[in-house]
Formats: C-alpha cells, sequence, structure tokens
C-alpha cells in the first residue's frame, strides 16, 4: 500500500546548530589566537585577526570571482558533455573501450602539476591553457563514472526494455540516461570540488585574472588576511555550487524512496 | 480486433557456449511446437529446462542457433522492429522503472510506438483503472505493493493491446490469494484483447487454471507432453495433475496423459 505517513521535504541547505557551534568556537580561538601571537613568538602577520580579514574580504574584486566561476561552469559543462560521449562511445563498443580505457587511465595517473606546466609549455591562450588542464583532469572523472553506471543499469531492465523494441536512441534517453542521473550528480559533486582547486592553482600559475592570481598577488604583498579572505571566497563558491547541484538533485530525483 | 498470427516453431535449437570453460550447453534441442492464434498456452518445466531461453527466442532478443521461430510470415530475431507493438512481456518481477509514475511506466511501450501523447495518457489510464489502479496513477514504484506493481506490470503489456502476450512466471512471486486473483484478471484480458497468451511456469496449479493447452518441457525443451486442457473433466484435473508431475519427475511423458488423451479425443469425434 503507498506509504500514508507524510515525508519531510529534504533540506537541501542545512545549518544546524552544532555546525554554527563549531564555526563560533573556532573563530573565537583564531581570534584569541591573533591576540596572542606576539606572545607566542608568532609574527602578527601570519595570524590575522577576525577584523583584519573581514577588511580583506571588503576589498575583493567581484570580476575575479566571476572569471573563476565562468571557468569552472564552462569547463565542467564541456568535461562532462566530452566525459558523457566518451562513455556512451565506449559502451557500445567493447573494441573501443580497449583501446581508450588505457588512454584515460594514463590521463588520470598523471598530476594536475605536470598538466599545468604541459599546458604553459603547449598552449599560448591563458583562457585555453586552464580550459584544457579543468577538462583533462574532469573530463576522464565524468567518463568514468557515467561508464560505470551503464553498465550498473539492471540487466533485468534492459532486458524488459528491449523486449519492447526500443530504437538505439530511445533505449539510451528511457532507460539509461534516466538510470545513471544519480551516478551523475554525484560526479558532478567531485568534480566541482576537485575543478575548484585545479582552476585556483592553474590560474596561481599561468592567469592575470581569477582567483588563483589574486592568491598568488597576496601571497606576493605577504597578506596572510588576504589569503584568508580569497580561500573563504573560494570554500564559499564551493558550497554554493555544491548546494545548486544538490537542490537540483533533489528536484529530479523525488522519485527515491 | 484483428486475429493474431499463428505461431510455428519449427527445430528449434539454441546453444550457448559457456565464457569460462568454451562448453557448449544445448538449451533448446530440436523444438516442435504450434500455437494457434488466440491459443492460450502455458508452459511447464523444472528449473533449467529451457523455458526462459524460449522465452527470450520468443520475444526476438536471441536468434536461434539452428531452426526458427515463425509468427505469420516473420521471424521475431530477424524481423526485429516489425513486432515493436505486437509482442508484449510481464516478467516474474515487475521490472517499472522506479523513475516513473505507475502512468508512465504503463504508457512506456506507447511511447516506443510513437504514439501521440494525449492518446498514450488515455490509453494508459484506462489500463490502470481497469486494473484497479485509477488511485494510484502518480504514485512511484516505491510507493506501490507487489501486487500493485504487478499489475502496473500488466497495464503496460496490455496498453498496445498485443498480438503476442509472454510471461514469464509472472505471478510466482506473489501470494496465493493475489497471484489467483491477478492470474484470472490477465486470464480475462487477454480473452478479451484477443491475444495469444503464452505462460511460462513451474506451478502446475497456475498451468491448468489458466491454460488453453499445457505443454511440458523436458530437459533441453524436449517436448514430453501437449495436453489439450479442455479435453480434460475438471473432475480429473487431480489425476493430470500428478500425471504431468511424474512426467516432469522422470522426464518421460506419463502414460495416463497418453491415455486420457486418446481417449478424450476419441469422445470429440463421435
Amino acid at each position: 500500500m503507498p506509504h500514508d505517513e507524510i515525508r519531510e521535504p529534504v533540506r537541501v541547505l542545512t545549518f544546524p546548530r552544532q555546525t554554527f557551534v563549531s564555526l563560533l568556537v573556532f573563530c573565537v580561538f583564531w581570534e584569541v589566537l591573533s591576540h596572542l601571537a606576539p606572545v607566542l613568538g608568532i609574527p602578527p602577520f601570519a595570524i590575522p585577526s577576525l577584523v583584519r580579514i573581514a577588511k580583506s574580504i571588503a576589498t575583493i574584486t567581484p570580476i575575479d570571482i566571476v572569471v573563476t566561476l565562468a571557468r569552472v561552469i564552462g569547463a565542467l559543462i564541456a568535461s562532462f558533455v566530452l566525459g558523457l560521449a566518451m562513455a556512451m562511445a565506449m559502451y557500445r563498443s567493447d573494441r573501443l573501450e580497449k583501446y581508450l580505457h588505457p588512454i584515460v587511465r594514463l590521463f588520470m595517473a598523471v598530476p594536475v602539476v605536470s598538466w599545468i606546466l604541459f599546458a604553459v609549455l603547449w598552449f599560448p591562450g591563458v583562457e585555453f591553457r586552464i580550459g584544457f588542464v579543468l577538462v583533462v583532469v574532469c573530463g576522464p572523472v565524468f567518463m568514468v563514472d557515467t561508464l560505470d553506471a551503464m553498465r550498473s543499469v539492471p540487466r533485468e531492465l534492459r532486458h524488459m526494455m528491449q523486449s519492447f523494441r526500443p530504437t538505439g536512441l530511445q533505449f539510451f534517453i528511457k532507460l539509461m540516461l534516466p538510470a545513471i542521473v544519480p551516478t551523475i550528480f554525484t560526479s558532478w559533486k567531485v568534480n566541482i570540488s576537485l575543478a575548484i582547486r585545479v582552476v585556483t592553482i592553474a590560474e596561481l600559475v599561468g592567469a592575470v585574472t581569477g582567483i588563483g592570481h589574486q592568491l598568488s598577488v597576496a601571497q606576493e604583498l605577504f597578506s596572510v588576511a588576504d589569503v584568508f579572505a580569497w580561500t573563504i571566497v573560494l570554500v564559499a563558491l564551493l558550497f554554493m555550487l555544491e548546494a545548486i547541484v544538490a537542490r537540483v538533485e533533489h528536484r529530479l530525483l523525488r522519485w527515491r524512496a | 480486433m484483428s486475429v493474431p498470427p499463428p505461431i510455428d516453431v519449427r527445430g528449434l535449437r539454441k546453444v550457448f557456449w559457456q565464457t569460462t570453460t568454451g562448453q557448449a550447453v544445448i538449451a533448446i534441442d530440436q523444438l516442435d511446437l504450434t500455437i494457434a492464434p488466440r491459443e492460450v498456452l502455458a508452459i511447464v518445466g523444472q528449473t533449467g529446462c529451457g523455458k526462459s531461453t524460449f522465452f527470450d527466442l520468443m520475444i526476438g532478443l536471441e536468434a536461434p542457433t539452428e531452426g526458427s521461430i515463425r509468427i505469420g510470415d516473420k521471424y521475431p530475431h530477424a524481423d526485429f522492429d516489425h513486432f515493436r507493438g505486437k509482442i508484449a512481456t510481464v516478467f516474474q518481477q515487475d521490472r517499472l522503472l522506479p523513475w516513473r509514475s505507475a502512468l508512465d511506466n504503463a504508457k512506456l511501450p506507447l511511447e516506443l510506438i510513437g504514439m501521440d501523447e494525449d492518446e498514450q495518457r488515455k490509453r494508459a489510464l484506462t489500463w490502470l483503472k481497469r486494473l484497479g489502479l485509477g488511485q494510484f496513477t502518480n504514485a512511484y514504484p516505491h510507493e506501490l505493493s507487489g501486487g500493485m506493481r504487478q499489475r502496473v506490470a500488466i497495464a503496460r503489456a496490455f496498453v498496445v493491446q498485443p498480438d503476442i502476450l509472454l510471461a514469464d512466471e509472472a505471478f510466482g512471486h506473489l501470494d496465493e490469494v493475489t497471484a489467483a486473483e491477478l492470474r484470472e484478471t490477465f486470464l480475462a484480458l487477454a480473452r478479451e484483447c484477443g491475444s495469444t497468451a503464452i505462460l511460462i511456469t513451474h506451478q502446475l496449479e497456475e498451468a491448468i487454471s489458466v491454460g488453453d493447452r499445457i505443454v511440458v518441457f523436458g530437459k533441453s525443451a524436449k517436448l514430453l507432453a501437449d495436453i489439450h486442457v479442455a479435453q480434460w473433466p475438471k473432475s480429473k484435473y487431480a489425476l493430470l495433475r500428478e500425471a504431468i508431475q511424474f512426467t516432469l519427475q522422470n522426464n518421460r511423458l506419463d502414460p495416463r496423459l497418453k491415455r486420457i488423451g486418446a481417449k478424450a479425443k476419441r469422445k470429440k469425434k463421435r
């Protein structure tokens, strides 16, 4: 029988009391430490007070946030499309998978820093370099996750679907795509976090705009408060993107028990 | 209501090769069978006798190694697309798509044949209502009981009003009361639609109560017995069950089946 109980709506953005308390304790500890720094023999600039960090946050240039965000979103979309297309092709052709899989494994084993250096050496355009690094790092993750998800679609469902004789496209749209949606969301969450970290390093090395570049400037100026301010922005950006994905996920996967 | 084409199985053989050992496994060996239009045929057999392979060959997902299955003048595997919307299936598990509501699951085959959206909805609603699910059209599979989910699966099969209906142990996992009720509904709907129905089952009660005809498969789908249920008086059903049981256990025809079948035939002729 259908469940009669009223389900509590799933909260996408939660901020429980415990989180608030632990953050508050951390802030108090930090503030105390910043005041005690000279006594403990730590240079005062190394642990700036919360007021100093707040002042740095107030001076943050929104254009750098927008640029970084655009790079992350653009690269994630490109990686997703590429990863999905490759996964579909590999799902359909075992031979193609046998050839492509070792290459993908190789790409995934290369450290991010190496990709950044290759990009700097190979490509003159800054945007292309950053895009390349992000796609080459995130694309294989999307591909591997999607391919695994496609392989995990229960045989019974594939059998049932085939018994109704769909075309290849119908089979993919009506069965495979909806079946892999939960994995796609998980993959997006993993890749958002990865992309934020990678874009920061890429911008740190080869860009003149973006949060990574601003972090590099702050480091050159020995402004720990600015480093903190930009780091907080990065973390906030990550949480915001994750929250958006979680909201869309909750909406699209409401069929789940 | 169009008459479904007859089914003619000739010299059917299906061999599988084991991936690990490379050894050949004969799932079906030289099967000959004719199924008349609108007949309700129950296939019984022990586990591993090739019933499910026969099911896959009938729906065209597997190609015969030798021999053929002909439906009218077409072949379910070779003319795969021809049978879109003409063959429908009900499986042991409901196999509903969990992200689709009952209504969306029921209209899936109609989407695949490209029917107009309004018509899809109308037809699926009609069938769900006929199966007593009018109140649950928007429910997701996890919100329905096992019996209700199987009803949706039945609605999904009937919604295209197929020529041929195949049910693979469709009621085997349900409790006896629900199974009996669904069996009855299934049979009534199949007769009303004028479909040829093939039920694969290991439950003799189900085969006797549903089938116009029962075929008993031995190992490698060897046809051990072909019984026209109508030739048996209801008072002899217990004997029939016993004789089929004997046939299954000994992998050879029980003489009582031959005797009573022949007697019934003679009586009919007279």
